[in-house]
């Protein structure tokens, strides 16, 4: 059965303390087995903007310094640790690695720092449905012994509904993601299918929907999809209407029934309340009517659209 | 910028856009539907047609490059802000202009907010008496904006050697700009510039300015580190003065999207009744960029001098060097 654990820091201001007893706490609860011969480790978080974690945009590198210490804790000092996240449309990790505080981090903590864009890469040729997509991985994800998730709990512009398996979509090898956007679903279910999420630990200390919200949570989870089937009613979705979560059912890629909640010091219901709820569905749909006022506009009146605003 | 620059010159009574050049294929297929002729290089367009003025739209790095190439072939130049990398460049440039007796002006668009030339007006009028502190807030994602199609940041603009400076020569520029047109001379008394993204140019800017003519103090706030989508504009210039306070929030939309809608709405009827449409003015931000271009073809065309002095922009790059000298000696 898969099992998804909810907990709260006790601190508002998220203190290193706090924070490495909830994360030791909430993987001791998990019941994964870390003496299985892990050598290798690739923990990928979600650094998909130059926004820094208070914003809710990116994961805090604070939570990922506290997972490498905790796995270190519980595996070994000598595994290899990676972090890794690949540059994106907008985004160049040469120049995020830095904004976001992650290469000071991984040098303090003495990991690897790894572009996915870079290195070994093979294609990958994943079949979602009716649809075969190739997805360029890089193979440090497909050699790791295990794969920890760390996205963030907050909404997409695109997707509405965001968390674990659109975080391991940002693992695409191929920067201009972007290109994608016409079957984001397949791509995002493909890749899950590639790379298999060993743990899922969700950075919601500073939450994003409508706007960025402290928090305090953390929620682990042995399973992509039963993580994202609770992140996405937390934020107030259904997850059966959520397109890649029902892709991703229908094509195995988790468990989406039998899901274990332990709400280990808050309920689902409190989060689920404290979170900034966002219609993406309503923004979309005001965005396009918009878009569409504005280009009949500029026909009408012949005015000038400016290009920022072009599609 | 370039092809707003470009739409917007389409746009603009007794003006014939002659070709445009970019090194970009997609951009230069995206203007030829507008039935523009282009070119890969702007030396080739400036030496092949017959030009009154040019606009140049080039990364900090290749401005005084475009101005030199379009001054000696005696053609006039808008160019965006700002005027250079540094005040050795800007000074080379003008000097430029000067010796090749051709009329340069810089974009500074930021005068051509309407909440700007209300405050302005208020100022110099003395309606809020002898101004003793002006404040002044320009805070955004700079080069990070997120257009509808995600594009990665051009690299240049975080380079100092390419760029000549971060937030405080892109946005700091306009706020600097502005208090000189109101001040005149200021003299620096404090500054503070921040790398809080870990990049090689600042982020945030502070400076504290003297006006040797009022001795007002000027604090000017300057920022690229704040996450913002269009149409949201934390821009405010606030001047508090002995018989009073006003600020540029006062004559700015309180909400854009009523804002454009009552702009379209207006414009709507403009056209309908033949009268001259108010370009950009849904938009509040963009409608700058036209209103200062308009104005520097108007000067073009009847042949009077262009409204904003070059003095004022070399004053502007004079603070900033000195701001960025001081922090490199550090």
């Amino acid at each position: 059965m898969a099992k998804v654990i909810l907990t709260q820091l006790k601190t508002k201001n998220s203190t290193q303390e706090d924070l490495k007893k909830t994360i030791k706490k909430a993987l001791e609860q998990l019941d994964f087995d870390f003496k299985k011969g892990i050598n290798s480790i690739v923990i990928k978080p979600n650094l998909c903007y130059y926004w820094d974690y208070s914003t809710g945009e990116t994961t805090d590198p604070r939570v990922v310094a506290t997972i490498i210490d905790e796995l270190r804790n519980m595996i070994g000092k000598n595994v290899a640790i990676s972090v890794a996240e690949a540059d994106a449309s907008a985004m160049k990790t040469k120049y995020s690695f830095d904004v976001l505080g992650y290469r000071e981090m991984c040098k303090e903590k003495e990991v690897n720092l790894v572009n996915l864009c870079e290195g070994e890469i093979i294609n990958k040729t994943a079949k979602v449905g009716d649809k075969e997509l190739n997805l360029p991985v890089n193979t440090i994800l497909l050699k790791a012994d295990l794969v920890v998730n760390v996205p963030k709990l907050k909404t997409h512009n695109v997707m509405g509904f965001t968390c674990a398996m659109k975080n391991m979509f940002g693992a695409i090898a191929k920067p201009y993601k972007y290109s994608y956007h016409k079957v984001l679903a397949h791509a995002i279910v493909g890749i899950n299918k590639e790379i298999k999420s060993d743990i899922v630990i969700v950075d919601g200390i500073v939450a994003k929907g409508r706007y960025p919200k402290k928090l305090g949570v953390i929620m682990t989870a042995n399973d992509v999809l039963a993580n994202d089937f609770v992140a996405a009613r937390i934020m107030s979705f259904n997850p059966q209407r959520v397109k890649y979560l029902k892709l991703a059912a229908r094509e195995h890629v988790g468990e989406a029934n039998k899901i274990d909640i332990i709400e280990d010091n808050v309920k689902m219901s409190e989060v689920k309340a404290a979170f900034p709820c966002y219609s993406h569905f309503r923004h979309r749909l005001s965005w396009r009517l918009q878009l569409k006022l504005l280009r009949l506009y500029g026909r009408i009146v012949k005015d000038v659209i400016p290009p920022v605003l072009e599609d | 910028m370039g092809k707003l620059h470009l739409l917007n010159a389409l746009h603009i009574d007794d003006v014939s856009v002659i070709a445009a050049a970019d090194k970009s294929e997609k951009n230069r297929k995206s203007v030829e539907r507008y039935g523009v002729k282009t070119y890969d290089d702007y030396r080739e367009l400036i030496d092949t047609e017959k030009l009154d003025a040019i606009i140049v739209s080039l990364p900090n790095f290749l401005k005084k490059e475009g101005v030199f190439y379009a001054a000696e072939k005696g053609v006039d130049v808008f160019l965006d802000k700002p005027l250079a990398r540094n005040l050795a460049e800007a000074n080379e440039i003008i000097q430029k202009v000067e010796r090749e007796k051709v009329r340069l002006m810089v974009g500074v668009n930021y005068r051509y907010f309407e909440s700007v030339q209300k405050l302005k007006e208020v100022f110099d009028e003395g309606r809020v008496g002898n101004v003793i502190i002006t404040t002044s807030d320009l805070i955004l994602n700079g080069p990070f904006s997120h257009p509808l199609v995600p594009a990665p940041v051009p690299e240049w603009w975080l380079d100092k050697k390419l760029s000549g400076g971060g937030a405080l020569l892109d946005l700091g520029y306009h706020l600097i700009d502005i208090l000189v047109w109101m001040f005149g001379d200021l003299e620096i008394a404090h500054s503070e510039l921040r790398h809080s993204l870990n990049l090689p140019v600042e982020d945030a800017a502070t400076l504290m300015l003297k006006s040797k003519n009022t001795e007002a103090t000027c604090i000017v706030n300057a920022g690229w580190f704040s996450r913002s989508v269009f149409p949201d504009f934390n821009f405010r210039i606030n001047i508090h003065g002995t018989a009073g306070y006003d600020s540029t929030d006062h004559y700015a939309p309180k909400n854009m999207r009523v804002h454009a809608a009552k702009e379209g709405l207006k414009n709507f009827l403009r056209r309908i009744a033949m009268k001259e449409v108010h370009y950009l003015s849904y938009t509040y931000y963009y409608a700058s960029f036209f209103d200062i271009l308009k104005i520097f073809f108007e000067s073009i065309n009847k042949g009077t001098d262009f409204p904003i002095p070059l003095n004022d922009e070399l004053e502007t790059m004079r603070i900033i060097d000195t701001v960025y000298d001081k922090h490199e000696e550090k």
